[in-house]
């Protein structure tokens, strides 16, 4: 009947077309970084202690972002992520402290869980606008955790009222044979070869159960999420709830289960902070993840292979910041490569003006590289965040949320 | 084969909306085996009445009984167990997801997400030429795809009673032809449809009983093989059936619209319209006549800027309006009913009022300087409630309460407010009963003979044959034949749209 469409079977699962796209991209990045850490000769922009870094700090940006997924496809903005994060510091700190780290991060997961149920009930049940429950639920979940530490962990061996440190860490894992070899040839610094080397030592040197668990939570998730009915009728609830309910999707439920799952991640994202990124707890201490895990989310355009690409990227500068002021400077060289390339790439598709204005913003930076010896301090602060939001800026050419996202849904409301 | 048991007895069935009764003491018998026609005009409760048989809406009063059993239905999902299967007026589709995604959501367990799925959705679709690739999103399909889309969602369910929703507002005869051939089959096979348009003809040639309503109530039967167009015209808006054809021609020699050789290519470089020209004088309406998914939307789409066209010039008037943007275009007196009312053209949440301005927020009487101008906005609203007939419980009323005719009106009496020069207008009686389409047409005509210029996109061919002083035929993005609307048959016309000959 109608004569546009064709038939060309295409079978590919989502999963397996994102990872081996993605598994390119990473190989490019790879060779892109190994280049630029040889003609500048900053050894640390690969060294596996900045590796190492770059993933304890990647890990809880990357929870609280997998946390926003789930709310989000079901059609729930949750910005409430921070205080559900900041929730799950408390929980992780209190419940290691007596029983150790891993019913510490069932604890973690439970409060952030406690936080997701209180942004359900109010935006699902009541039909509260999301941003305004999501607010609320930060100022609660700070205060609530401000006040649970004060009153509890000063009695505590090692706490006081801001804070609980001493806390036991989940197991590390190092996988002696593969590490020692990594090590040696990371230390030759050869091209290429030597920067995996560093990822492969950093990966099986001392690495965080607790990391390895949230990277799987992100396949877990893909999979869930877009591999089975369960995930389908959650997603359906996010981009048409109405549609939904005419199908028989009891889409008040999946809201639910969505939201509470959020909160969990958050938390975990929250007990990783606690237990992993630094020996205990403080008041304070998720310093705004929640609001930059949303934010990886968002500019990963509501996928898992965009949010991890998000996180790590804001993880990996991150680090190298901290780590070395010299490597920022060499990380422009990286972005002025990294623009170059992406504009070669428009101008391959064809999109003129694109390709344009990418090449002008690579040549600018790449100037800016050649005419300076530093970056100053100042500008340092702010480059995990530049960066972010240029490398997902340009790698989501078009966003696209959820349609009825944020939207409130009332049952009865189709046809 | 018609058994012993009724399908669906509905009795007493009430239901109330804040300042409207949409359903009172309403009674239908559907018999098992048979299609059962329920028609009436605006805003008459059909909608309503279908919903509540199928969950979504609680009846006030009333009793349900499928099959013998008396049922209490809360929520679709215990009609779907019930095995009532529903194709909305309006598309229940999630744009993101795929249409194999659509089609599985809520009934994942019969067939799997996978494979399983792909095989019997291309076997319903080839079974019953519905042209449905598992794997498109939904967003690429136009109406007519869409249309298939929601019924073969019905047909995979297998349900046993299939309520249809004016499914064929938007097809063109040779796809409502095939869909009857379905419906009988899935008739004979004991399952029982109860089918709703405003097509007279159509329901005639299937229906084996039909239910009039009118304001909320049944007011009789009829029998199909005894009635006419007119006796069921009659007793649905109580006048007479009206017909679309023009007195004299008001055509003049001055170009309006003119498109020279437009062509557009999709992202993997496909034509979607390729080389098309055609011109529109004042005074004068343009038809295009085609299966849905040939062309039209993009054409329209073009004409709007809301694409640009890869090559080739659109001028109006004496202005080359190829990369104007939507507003730039509006401003200058292009009026635009869109094919889909709810995807474009309306916010359902809003009220009226603010309804009439979207479009023209630029313009007198919606604007004063900077400011909204309430009181102008209202006013005109009235206006257009008054003149097209829109039946509705006040302005301040969100759009989403009104029945689907009723919203089609309003969008047709925006758009032909502010006196523009140019009206593009696709399906423009889209779901409005016989007497409001007689209506519509009366207002088009009337503008026409002001000056107005008209791009036509319909797939009802009487309206098309009607209206238009010339028709053109648009086949694969293509042109494929002028006809003269005073001589051809819609025979000619459906054999031109498949290609069977061009003339
Ligand atoms: N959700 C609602 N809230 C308030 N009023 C409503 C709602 N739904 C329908 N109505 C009103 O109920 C009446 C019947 O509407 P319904 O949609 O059933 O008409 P219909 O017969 O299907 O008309 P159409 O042929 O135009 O589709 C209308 O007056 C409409 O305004
Ligand atoms: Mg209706």
């Amino acid at each position: 009947m109608s004569t546009t469409t064709t038939t060309t079977p295409r079978k590919r699962g989502v999963v397996e077309r994102l990872s081996k796209s993605w598994l390119y991209i990473g190989l490019i990045g790879i060779g892109l970084v190994s280049f630029v850490r040889i003609v500048t000769d900053t050894d640390d922009l690969t060294a596996a202690g900045t590796i190492r870094a770059a993933i304890i700090a990647t890990c809880p940006i990357l929870a609280a972002a997998l946390g926003g997924l789930w709310a989000e496809r079901a059609g729930v903005v949750n910005i409430g992520l921070e205080g559900q994060m900041i929730l799950g510091t408390w929980g992780a700190a209190f419940f290691t402290y007596h029983y150790g780290p891993w019913v510490g991060i069932a604890g973690a997961a439970l409060l952030g869980l406690v936080g997701g149920l209180l942004h359900a009930v109010a935006t699902v049940t009541f039909g509260v606008d999301h941003i305004v429950s999501g607010v609320a639920i930060n100022l609660i979940g700070a205060g609530t955790a401000t006040y649970l530490a004060e009153a509890i962990f000063p009695e505590y061996e090692g706490g006081g009222p801001r804070q609980l440190n001493g806390l036991e860490a989940p197991t590390q894992i190092t996988i002696p044979g593969v590490s020692d070899l990594a090590n040696t040839i990371a230390d030759k610094h050869w091209f290429f070869v030597s920067d995996i080397a560093s990822f492969i030592q950093a990966l099986t040197t001392n690495i965080s159960t607790l990391s390895l668990l949230v990277f799987a939570l992100v396949v877990v998730s893909a999979v869930v999420l877009w591999r089975t009915s369960f995930g389908l009728r959650l997603r359906s609830c996010g981009e048409n709830p109405q549609a939904a309910e005419t199908l028989g999707v009891n889409v008040y439920f999946y809201k639910y289960v969505a939201v509470l799952i959020s909160g969990a991640l958050a938390g975990i994202g929250g007990g990783f902070l606690a237990l992993v990124a630094s020996s205990g707890f403080s008041t304070g201490q998720t310093g705004g993840r929640g609001y930059i895990g949303l934010a990886a989310m968002i500019f990963g355009n509501w996928r898992p292979g965009g949010l991890l690409a998000g996180a790590l990227t804001f993880g990996y500068t991150d680090s190298l910041r901290l780590r070395d002021t010299q490597s920022v400077h060499s990380l422009l060289l990286l972005v002025a490569l990294g623009l170059l390339a992406f504009a070669a790439l428009r101008a391959y598709r064809r999109q003129v003006r694109g390709a344009v204005a990418v090449t002008i913003a690579g040549l600018a930076v790449l100037a800016w590289f050649l005419s300076t010896d530093s970056v100053p301090r100042e500008f340092t602060v702010m480059t995990p965040y530049v960066t972010t939001l240029f490398v997902l800026a340009l790698g989501a050419q078009r966003l696209r949320m959820p349609a009825a996202d944020g939207e409130t849904y009332r049952k009865g409301s189709a046809g | 084969m018609p058994s012993a048991v009724d399908a669906v007895q509905l009795r007493g069935i009430g239901k109330r909306f804040p300042g409207v009764i949409a359903n009172q003491d309403v009674d239908v018998t559907i018999r098992s085996g048979t299609v059962h026609a329920l028609i009436g005009e605006n805003g008459a409760g059909k909608s309503t009445l279908m919903k509540i048989l199928y969950g979504v809406q609680r009846p006030d009063d009333g009793t349900i009984t499928i099959e013998g059993k008396g049922v209490v239905l809360k929520s679709p999902t215990e009609a779907i167990e019930a095995g009532v299967g529903m194709v909305f007026q309006h598309f229940m589709l999630a744009d993101n997801l795929t249409v194999l995604e659509n089609m599985v959501l809520g009934a994942e367990k019969l067939h799997g997400i996978g494979d399983g799925a792909r095989t019997e959705i291309r076997r319903i679709s080839d079974r019953f030429g519905f042209d449905l690739d598992p794997d498109v999103l939904v967003e690429k399909l136009g109406v007519a795809a869409r249309q298939r889309l929601e019924i073969a969602k019905v047909l995979y369910r297998g349900a046993r009673i299939i309520i249809l929703d004016e499914p064929t507002a938007v097809l063109v005869p040779q796809e409502v032809e095939a869909l009857f051939v379905n419906l009988r089959e899935l008739t004979a096979a004991g399952n029982s449809v109860l089918f709703i348009s405003h097509k007279l003809d159509e329901v005639l040639d299937i229906a084996d009983d039909i239910t009039v309503m009118r304001r909320g109530t049944t007011v009789g039967t009829a029998d199909p093989r005894t009635a006419t167009k007119h006796e069921l015209a009659e007793l649905m808006v109580g006048s007479e059936l009206p017909s679309p054809e023009t007195a004299e021609s008001t055509v003049t020699e001055t170009v309006e619209l003119s498109l020279q050789d437009i062509t557009l290519t999709d992202e993997f470089g496909r034509d979607l319209l390729s080389g098309l020209s055609l011109n529109i004088r004042r005074g004068e309406v343009l038809g295009i006549a085609g299966v849905e998914g040939n062309g039209q939307s993009e054409l329209v789409e073009t004409i709007m800027g809301m694409r640009i066209p890869t090559s080739g010039r659109i001028m109006l008037g004496d202005q080359d309006v190829t990369h104007w943007h939507t507003r730039q275009l509006r401003e200058a007196g292009i009026g635009y009913v869109p094919e889909d009312r709810h995807r474009h053209g309306l916010l359902l949440e809003a009220p009226l009022w603010e309804n009439r301005i979207l479009g023209h927020q630029t313009k007198a009487p919606s604007v004063k300087g900077p400011w909204i101008n309430r009181k102008g906005a209202r006013q005109d609203t009235e206006r257009i409630v008054r003149d097209y007939d829109v039946r509705a419980p006040g302005i301040d009323t969100p759009v989403r309460a009104l029945s689907g005719g009723n919203q089609q009106k309003l969008i047709v009496g925006r758009e032909m407010s502010g006196d523009p020069v140019l009206l593009i207008a696709s399906h423009p009686t889209r779901g409005v009963d016989v007497g409001a389409q007689a209506a519509i047409w009366g207002h088009i005509k009337h503008a026409r003979r002001a000056g107005l210029a008209v791009l036509l996109v319909s797939a009802d061919l009487d309206e098309l044959i009607g209206l238009s002083d010339t028709i053109q035929v648009i086949l694969r993005g293509r042109f494929v034949g002028t006809f003269d609307p005073a001589q051809v048959t819609p025979q000619d016309l459906g054999a031109a749209m498949t290609g069977g000959e061009a003339a």
